[in-house]
């Protein structure tokens, strides 16, 4: 292994690592509160926006990212939305990624008792207060796992960003392989890189699930 | 804006055309997975320590990295080591090989809720350790694990789209070309997306269908 | 909420009507209840008594009838519309502040201690400061002799302290009435004893009580009147003492206490 090359391509290297994790945590996060929101829709809304939630649900589930990407990207200008590679790749991340969440939204809420609800109604709280004090704490705890899951499968979907050149790690990854005609080490590093996500993730994921749960626990 | 419906329609056979293989990728990649899946399942629950271990560090390794870069790898790997597949077969076995590792989990969470009695009821009768697996629990595990299996073609259709990336002309590929000649994005990859949108509609309505059909009354 | 004289009953049912689509959970049930009073619903299961103590704080919409409290008439903007039209959600929550529940599964916030279960709706629905909601909920705890537990979350909580826990969260928002639905049944039998003493109490403060019970020596000492429902009608309702004397008018409440009395005395 010749480590003179990672001096050379270090800097690109870690400036894909940092694209990446722009594009990963801005398009997550902004795919969570979508969902979130898109979920309460579903629930409080009037029947026919459940009905246009529902297809949004199934369309965006049921086609690849690349195409989502290639609308947005390629098609955006036709439609008046001319976006840079890291735009549409951090947009088309919040809309790939909003259905999933919406769906785990969707089962947090359904798995709070009925009773709790009532109990708070009883004593007059308000739904917004309900939802934000007795819904949404309760939620967190089947929905904790299932959240860190995601995030996890989105770390690997921003590979596909470098298909419309969006300097992120596998593009600067694959710069460096054709500049150097090397292959293992830079694909090393890559891997070496994506771990690192997906055990940070992991590691977050695991104290939320011990915070949300500390009330359950036997003194 | 205008949405020109004419140059779908023109370029519509070629799309259909393409579609066929995503099909391929997507049902041979399935095919790979869940046989392949059997066995690297098996190899993780199996008593021999270093057998499951590798089983583990195979999921792990299939699990965390991207699929685009294994598809990547495979694609520049294989001519390296001197295995001259054509590209075609590269995708599928890359997609198989990778989906057979949530396969596996997929199987290993479905003998999970299988009675350790039936396996027990077997011992004592004497049956096989083949034979209980080939009869008995495999046919359950795939009946209890239907719904993710068919979640997880209809992921594959989805990623199949990235075998454009290596040039295998499927459905996504096909379409990158007609937009350069066309200059018309928009209509040719919403075109794409019903058309993917439909195949994985169908693969869903037929596994429901499975679904009520394997369902012991 | 205008004070009704002391002598007019805080709580006037007449010609409640319930259904389930087709099924007929409650039939043209008229019912008084006074101030003060404890009124025990009693019946076999499925009788309509959990429904009936639901639409008295419109848990359930009521499709026919009225009821009122304290002269308002619960959930309907009024009686007399046809298709009627549920009151605005503000309305019916001030409503329901003056009717205090209590659930068989108890039904306490999880991820909060039994302070803070008690403690929510005082600060969040009455408006009052952090320390004075804290001041007010120990004192409802000390009421249901949970003092020593307020820091501990439902779940390191048995199920009777648990029910406490929720009698005193109702409690703490003053109420007017209180309604309570099979508070005991989810409860092992060494725990349903602390619940029931700490009931007593309360009717012996003069707090207005209806209670859906299966415990008939609750509702024989405790109740100032007994009421029998079956298949969705109110069949007797009568102080205790003719309820359950040897021989009830009513042979339907006869064999329903006779069976009873079978299965549970020794």
């Amino acid at each position: 292994m010749e480590f003179d090359l990672f001096l050379r391509y270090g800097p690109a290297l870690l400036t894909g690592f940092g694209v990446t994790i722009l594009c990963w945590l801005v398009g997550s996060f902004g795919g969570l509160v979508l969902g979130f929101v898109l979920a309460c829709l579903y629930r409080y809304g009037p029947a026919p926006l459940r009905w246009v939630i529902y297809a949004y649900v199934e369309v965006i589930r049921g086609t690849p990212f690349m195409i989502q990407l290639f609308i947005l990207y390629y098609g955006g200008p036709h439609f008046g939305l001319l976006l840079s590679p890291i735009q549409a790749g951090i947009l088309s991340f919040i809309v790939y990624g909003s259905p999933y969440f919406s769906e785990i939204f969707r089962s947090g809420f359904n798995a709070v008792p009925h009773g709790q609800v009532e109990a708070a109604r009883c004593v007059g709280l308000s739904e917004g207060r309900i939802l934000r004090r007795i819904i949404l704490p309760q939620m967190l705890v089947p929905i904790t796992a299932p959240l860190t899951n995601f995030f996890i499968i989105l770390t690997k979907e921003t590979a596909i960003l470098s298909v419309v050149t969006v300097p992120e790690l596998l593009y600067e990854t694959q710069t460096m392989a054709a500049e150097t005609f090397t292959f293992v080490e830079p694909f090393l590093v890559l891997s070496l890189f994506y771990w690192l996500m997906v055990i940070g993730t992991s590691w977050v994921g695991a104290k939320a699930e011990a915070r949300v749960t500390r009330h359950l626990r036997k003194a | 804006m205008n949405f020109s419906f004419d140059v779908i329609w023109h370029n519509l056979p070629y799309m259909l055309a393409a579609a066929r293989w995503t099909l391929l990728i997507s049902l041979g990649g399935m095919a790979i997975s869940l046989v392949w899946g059997v066995f690297v399942c098996a190899a993780r629950i199996s008593s021999g320590a270093v057998l499951s271990r590798l089983a583990a560090l195979y999921i792990s390794f299939f699990r965390g990295v991207p699929l685009l870069v294994q598809l990547l790898l495979f694609y520049y790997m294989l001519p390296y080591v001197g295995l001259d597949l054509p590209a075609i077969a590269a995708a599928i076995l890359a997609v198989g090989l990778c989906s057979a590792a949530y396969s596996a989990e997929i199987l290993r969470g479905a003998l999970q809720t299988i009675p350790r009695g039936q396996t027990e009821a077997a011992d004592a009768l004497g049956i096989p350790t083949f034979s209980l697996w080939r009869r008995i629990l495999i046919p359950q595990a795939i009946r209890i694990g239907l719904p993710s299996l068919v979640n997880e073609l209809i992921l594959l259709v989805k990623v199949s789209s990235l075998a454009s990336v290596v040039g295998i002309g499927e459905l996504t590929r096909i379409s990158q070309n007609i937009t350069g000649e066309t200059y018309r994005p928009l209509e040719i990859y919403v075109a794409a997306a019903v058309i993917y949108f439909l195949i994985n509609l169908v693969i869903s309505l037929l596994g429901r269908l499975a679904e009520k059909r394997l369902q012991v009354a | 909420m205008d004070e009704t004289p002391k002598d007019q009953p805080i709580i006037r049912i007449s010609g409640l009507c319930k259904y389930f689509d087709d099924f007929e959970a409650l039939r043209d049930i008229t019912l008084d209840v006074n101030r003060s009073e404890v009124l025990c619903l009693i019946g076999p299961s499925g009788s309509g008594k959990s429904t009936l103590l639901r639409c008295l704080n419109f848990l359930e919409a009521y499709d026919g009838g009225e009821v009122y409290l304290e002269g308002d008439l619960i959930g309907w903007r009024s009686a007399r519309e046809a298709p009627r039209r549920p009151l605005s959600s503000e309305k019916l929550r001030r409503q329901r502040q003056h009717i205090g529940m209590v659930f068989q599964q108890f039904n306490l916030w999880p991820h909060m201690t039994a302070l803070e279960n008690v403690a929510e709706a005082l600060m969040h629905v009455k408006g009052l400061s952090k320390s004075e909601a804290t001041t007010k909920a120990r004192a409802a705890l000390a009421k249901v002799n949970l003092s020593d537990k307020e820091k501990n979350y439902p779940a390191n909580l048995s199920g009777g302290q648990q029910q406490r826990v929720a009698i005193a969260r109702a409690i703490a928002m003053e109420p007017s009435v209180m309604l309570f639905d099979e508070p005991t049944s989810a409860l092992d039998p060494e725990l349903v004893g602390e619940v029931l003493s700490v009931m007593k109490e309360m009717a012996n403060e003069g707090m207005t009580m209806v209670v859906v019970t299966h415990e008939m020596g609750f509702a024989a000492h405790v109740a100032d009147r007994v009421a029998f429902l079956e298949e969705g009608r109110l069949v007797a309702c009568s102080p205790p003492s003719e309820i359950f004397g040897r021989e009830p008018d009513d042979p339907r409440v006869r064999a329903f206490l006779k069976t009873y009395r079978e299965r549970n005395v020794v």
